[in-house]
């Protein structure tokens, strides 16, 4: 279990989320036929094999400019939100790795929290709205939680994916106010919000691809 | 799901393919899948650029051509295009005269076109947005940002294509866009669902007695669901909901659109326009002037959008202006 996290461990973390998605894939569309068009599986796999492109090519050595390539891959996918959201999340880590190497567990934070920023740049959307919002801030809520009880990297990762698969579970009960299932109204409410899944399931897979290092 | 289709993963490619053999005439479709006019107007007139999800034939690269849009640039079904699409038919487009980018409400739409135009703005195009929100059942008039973008998008893409066309400036072209937005309003009605041609799913479904007032273009409720009603019927339910956003009064000049979604005949919506007609005669409102016809449909789903506008001279003058594009034609 890597201490820091380099581009070798970032590789490993990106890896995992991508082959948490292509295992679930599924399940994410079949969540999106309740308020969206089902295809939200299908976009997500799309964007994780921008990843794998970018992970295949002569990327770029530092991680901000990797993550910048992965941002910019991600939101060329045509499809429709997902792009630009994931894609923003992508490049605003890169924004918070600036001049870094490598990531200590509070640098790893900081990197998610400006992610998160980013996000929040493109959706007015809150905690409690039936987004992905529902699964990332709890995420990076506890991934700064665990850095400031001085947990370890695999540990602050580990909370950050129970804390963004409560917020997933979470979005089940509610009714979503924005997207296409906003306009389903109270009938959005008894399924989880595909968005906030996949987040769930990214972080997962960032924190598998970390421990099975 | 019974449609002719191969892969889906090459569906929009394909479609594109055919599009452009369809209307070589007027379009071409770039290496990246832009659409762009076969003929491209000249450099010192302000452009038209518009962006959103495919499986709405003919929208929206159906309005590229003479009078109306530049390039347009499609996504997936039902899915917007990613921004890195979007500002490479920006830069395409960037010149001194400037380029109006139509955008319709939805949240891909608006995040993809967001991303692009701060890009856009740091490279230093010279480029100005205009929003369409003009469903009036997804929220009320102070509410615009509840508002989806149905097919109003094709007057207002008509209007500011003409005054561009006609070598008006960037300013005034998005004053005229901007005028016809906010007098303008679409309601739209579904009475048999649809699939998405590319999981097969139903996008949609509608009981087989009831109409839904209010379905949004991807098959989405957003209003009432009632008793089928007559042709009259449902005209004069939607009409009046329209009449009332806008506030229109006796005596002013409106222009009207009906949209057929899929399944629904043309027959069908000639008999909706006559209604209209006729309920706008015996409130001395005068119908300037009227189209029917598919130009956003949403796969095989069957009703309309019923699109109502507030005009003036010039408004009208400029909707009469020639195009030539696969959707709409005017001599």
């Amino acid at each position: 279990m890597p201490e820091l996290v380099g581009r070798d461990e970032l590789v490993a973390m990106l890896r995992g989320a991508v082959r948490e998605i292509k295992e679930n894939h599924e399940i994410l569309s079949a969540l999106d036929s309740h308020g969206g068009d089902g295809d939200h599986g299908t976009s997500m796999v799309r964007a994780m094999e921008q990843i794998e492109k970018v992970l295949e090519k002569a990327s770029p050595e530092e991680i901000k400019g990797l993550l910048n390539d992965i941002g910019w891959a991600v939101m060329g996918i045509d499809g429709g939100a997902t792009g630009p959201l994931l894609g923003s999340l992508f490049m605003g880590m890169a924004d918070g790795v600036e001049g870094k190497s490598s990531l200590d567990a509070s640098a790893l934070a900081a990197m998610f929290a400006a992610g998160l920023a980013r996000v929040q740049k493109r959706t007015r959307a809150q905690v409690g709205d039936k987004t992905v919002i529902d699964a990332l801030v709890p995420a990076v809520d506890a991934l700064k939680e665990a850095v400031e009880e001085r947990g370890g990297i695999a540990e602050a990762l580990e909370r950050a994916t129970d804390a963004a698969q409560k917020g997933a579970l979470s979005t089940k009960a509610l009714q979503a106010r924005f997207g296409r299932a906003r306009n389903l109204g109270e009938r959005s409410t008894g399924e989880q919000d595909p968005g906030a899944t996949s987040m769930a399931l990214i972080f997962r897979g960032f924190w598998k691809g970390n421990v099975e290092q | 799901m019974k449609k002719f289709l191969n892969d889906p993963a090459n569906l929009v490619s394909e479609l594109l393919e055919g599009f452009a053999l369809a209307h070589a005439d007027r379009i071409k479709v770039t290496e990246k899948n832009l659409v762009v006019r076969a003929n491209p107007k000249a450099k010192d007139k302000v452009a038209l650029v518009t962006l959103g999800g495919s499986g709405h034939e003919p929208a929206l690269s159906g309005f590229v051509g003479e009078g109306m849009l530049d390039i347009s640039v499609p996504g997936d079904i039902f899915a917007a295009p990613g921004p890195p699409r979007v500002i490479e038919a920006l830069r395409m487009a960037n010149r001194d005269a400037g380029v109006l980018f139509v955008v319709l409400n939805h949240a891909g739409d608006v995040m993809s076109a967001d991303i692009a135009m701060e890009m856009a703005t740091k490279e230093g195009l010279n480029v100005k947005t205009i929003l369409t929100h003009e469903d009036i059942s997804a929220g009320t008039r102070d509410n615009p940002e509840d508002r989806r973008g149905l097919a109003g998008c094709l007057p207002l893409i008509k209007v500011a294509g003409a005054a561009a066309e006609q070598g008006r400036t960037l300013d005034e072209c998005l004053a005229i866009a901007g005028r016809m937005e906010r007098n303008m309003a679409t309601l739209a009605v579904a009475v048999t669902g649809a699939t998405h041609p590319a999981t097969g799913e139903f996008i949609a479904e509608v009981p087989d007695d009831v109409m839904v007032v209010g379905m949004g273009q991807h098959g989405e409720a957003g209003g009432g669901t009632q008793k089928m009603k007559s042709a009259d019927e449902t005209a004069a339910v939607m009409l009046e909901a329209l009449l009332d956003d806008l506030k229109i009064e006796e005596g002013d000049k409106v222009l009207v659109m009906i949209n057929g979604t899929g399944a629904t005949t043309l027959m069908e919506q000639y008999i909706i326009l006559r209604a209209v007609k006729r309920l706008l005669d015996a409130k001395n409102i005068t119908l300037a002037r009227s189209v029917a016809g598919e130009f956003l449909t949403v796969q095989e789903m069957g009703g309309f959008q019923m699109f109502l506008a507030r005009m003036d001279d010039e408004l009208i003058e400029l909707w009469d202006a020639p195009c030539s594009t696969p959707a709409l034609s005017k001599p």
